[in-house]
Parts: C-alpha cells; sequence; structure tokens
C-alpha cells in the first residue's frame, strides 16, 4: 500500500485521476434509498418513472456523488480528504448501466503550507453521454481531523 | 409569459426544521453497503482500529443519510418526493438538479448529528422543456460538541 501512496510533489495540474467504473444495479438503488430515507418512487417504481416521462427508475443525484467521492477518495488514500465535492446532474442515469466516472486536477494550491488540489469530476455512461460533471476539493493533511 | 414564483413559496423561504439522530456503526456499516464502498475503514473495527482513524469512520457524505425528514408516509407528496421540497409551485416533476457537499470531520459511532435545514431559495428558469423551478435547500450537520461536521446545499428542479 505504501508505495502507491499519493504524493504531494508527483501531482501537478492536468494529473488524470484513475478512472472509476460502476454499474448500480436494482439493489443498490433501492439500498441507497433506504439509507437516505427518500421514498421518492422514480428511485424504485418503473411505472412511476415511466409515467413521469423517464425509461426507467433513475440512479439518485445523492448516490452520483459518491461514486465521484469514491473516485476521488480511492486515488488519494490516507494522503489527503475530500472537502467538498459540488456535483450537477445532466443526464438521467438508469441502473444496470455502467457509469465511468473520470478525473483531473484543475489546480495545485499551497498557500504557507495549506496544500490542496481542485479536480475536474465527470461522470459518463456507456454511450458516453454526460452524467454529472463537477469539481472535488482535497486538502492534503498533516494535521488530523479532531474525533 | 412573464413567471413568478408564488407569493406563498416566496413567504417560506428561510424556514427552517432541525432534527437529532444518534450515528450507531450500524447506520456506517449499512450506508457503507448502500453506496458500494469497499474500504474497510468503513466496516471492519479490528481493521479501523489499526489506521490514523483509531474507529471506523463514516464515508465522506454519510450525512446524506439525515437530508431527509422522517414523516409518516402520508405527509409526503403523491409521488413520494421529499417533504423538504413540497412547496406549491406549479410543477410536479422532480428531475436533475445539483449539490455542494463539504466534510469537515470524520464521523464515528457514538456521534450525535443534529440536521438543521433551511429553504434557500426558489427561483425561475425558462429551459429547452419549459419552465422550471429551483429549490435550493441548505442542511448544516453538527455534532454534540455543536461543530459543524458538515454541510450541504442541494438544488432540486421541478417541471411541469
Amino acid at each position: 500500500m505504501e508505495e502507491n501512496k499519493l504524493c504531494w510533489e508527483n501531482v501537478s495540474a492536468a494529473t488524470q485521476i484513475p478512472e472509476l467504473i460502476v454499474c448500480p444495479d436494482r439493489t443498490q438503488i433501492f439500498m441507497f434509498s433506504a439509507i437516505t430515507w427518500n421514498r421518492h418512487l422514480i428511485h424504485y417504481s418503473k411505472d412511476a418513472a415511466i409515467s413521469e416521462g423517464l425509461p426507467d427508475i433513475v440512479v439518485q443525484r445523492a448516490l452520483i456523488g459518491n461514486f465521484l467521492a469514491r473516485l476521488i477518495t480511492n486515488w488519494v488514500g490516507d494522503s489527503g480528504e475530500l472537502r467538498r465535492l459540488a456535483w450537477r446532474v445532466t443526464h438521467s442515469a438508469l441502473p444496470d448501466r455502467d457509469i465511468v466516472c473520470r478525473g483531473k486536477i484543475k489546480e495545485k494550491i499551497d498557500s504557507d503550507g495549506d496544500k490542496c488540489l481542485i479536480c475536474e469530476v465527470t461522470a459518463y455512461n456507456e454511450n458516453d453521454e454526460l452524467i454529472a460533471s463537477g469539481d472535488a476539493t482535497v486538502v492534503f493533511t498533516v494535521n488530523h481531523r479532531s474525533s | 409569459m412573464d413567471a413568478r414564483v408564488p407569493e406563498d413559496v416566496l413567504a417560506m423561504i428561510g424556514m427552517e426544521k432541525v432534527r437529532q439522530y444518534d450515528v450507531t456503526t450500524r447506520d456506517i456499516k449499512r450506508f457503507a453497503q448502500a453506496i458500494g464502498e469497499a474500504n474497510p475503514v468503513h466496516f471492519d473495527e479490528e481493521y479501523a482500529k489499526s489506521t490514523k482513524y483509531g474507529a471506523i469512520v463514516a464515508p465522506p457524505l454519510f450525512c446524506q443519510m439525515f437530508t431527509y425528514e422522517d414523516v409518516p408516509q402520508d405527509r409526503l407528496p403523491s409521488d413520494g418526493s421529499p417533504v423538504e421540497i413540497d412547496v406549491p409551485v406549479p410543477a410536479k416533476r422532480t428531475f436533475g438538479g445539483g449539490s455542494s457537499y463539504e466534510s469537515f470531520q470524520w464521523v464515528k459511532a457514538g456521534d450525535k448529528i443534529i440536521a438543521k435545514s433551511t429553504l434557500k431559495d426558489v427561483f425561475i428558469k425558462n429551459g429547452r422543456s419549459g419552465r422550471l423551478y429551483f429549490i435550493v435547500v441548505c442542511t448544516e450537520f453538527s455534532n454534540q460538541k455543536n461543530e459543524l461536521v458538515a454541510k450541504e446545499t442541494a438544488t432540486y428542479i421541478k417541471r411541469i
């Protein structure tokens, strides 16, 4: 694990983040509705989704956010912390379809020892349509967050 | 075609709701499972003890599980969408939207989370598919020490 540790010195603007591919199925979408107590029918009733003009149930905005968060945390590991994630859903994501999460560094900021990275993040479906885009702020820390 | 947000909706802006939850290991494990997170620091106590966190910690966007008020089902709109965005605009279907989530501290079992949600704004934009109503809800999550652990500003879009 240690030798794969992400180093501040080794990243620069335009550094690509290793892709993350996920494929949420109906069970996962249901579990996420349950754990967040989100009872919006379009996430588990295909009939309700179709009556709203959608092709099928749709993946929750918040779950897509968690995939983008994992793109970052898988890459950063213990070297830094995800401080902020902002994302906008631009296209419905459907069950049993791959979602490809990608990212790259937009800005590397070091002000008085406070080191942080601003990363661009995107999620595409298998037809290469943009599902979501946004940005993430990663803080490289020496001191741990208080417990 | 100049549409305005109805007065009774504008009057709701600034409305706050507060609720409190106790975080358990089970909550964290189930949230991690639901998002498909395989990092054992979110569910394996022995492993978590050996890390810098010293205990199971929740994934970064964990406080999303406290975003929606646990009202009885008969108080939900007929489409089951959250009461937080149940404002009387002439648009029914909720879709898309965006979010800005900030995470300031790791959440652990035993924490008490106080979620305070505020209806921040309601505004109209005319899109290609017609008139869109944007509903902005900000939720602040604080712990038992009154420290802000996370904050989410979510934008929901409703269309006719």
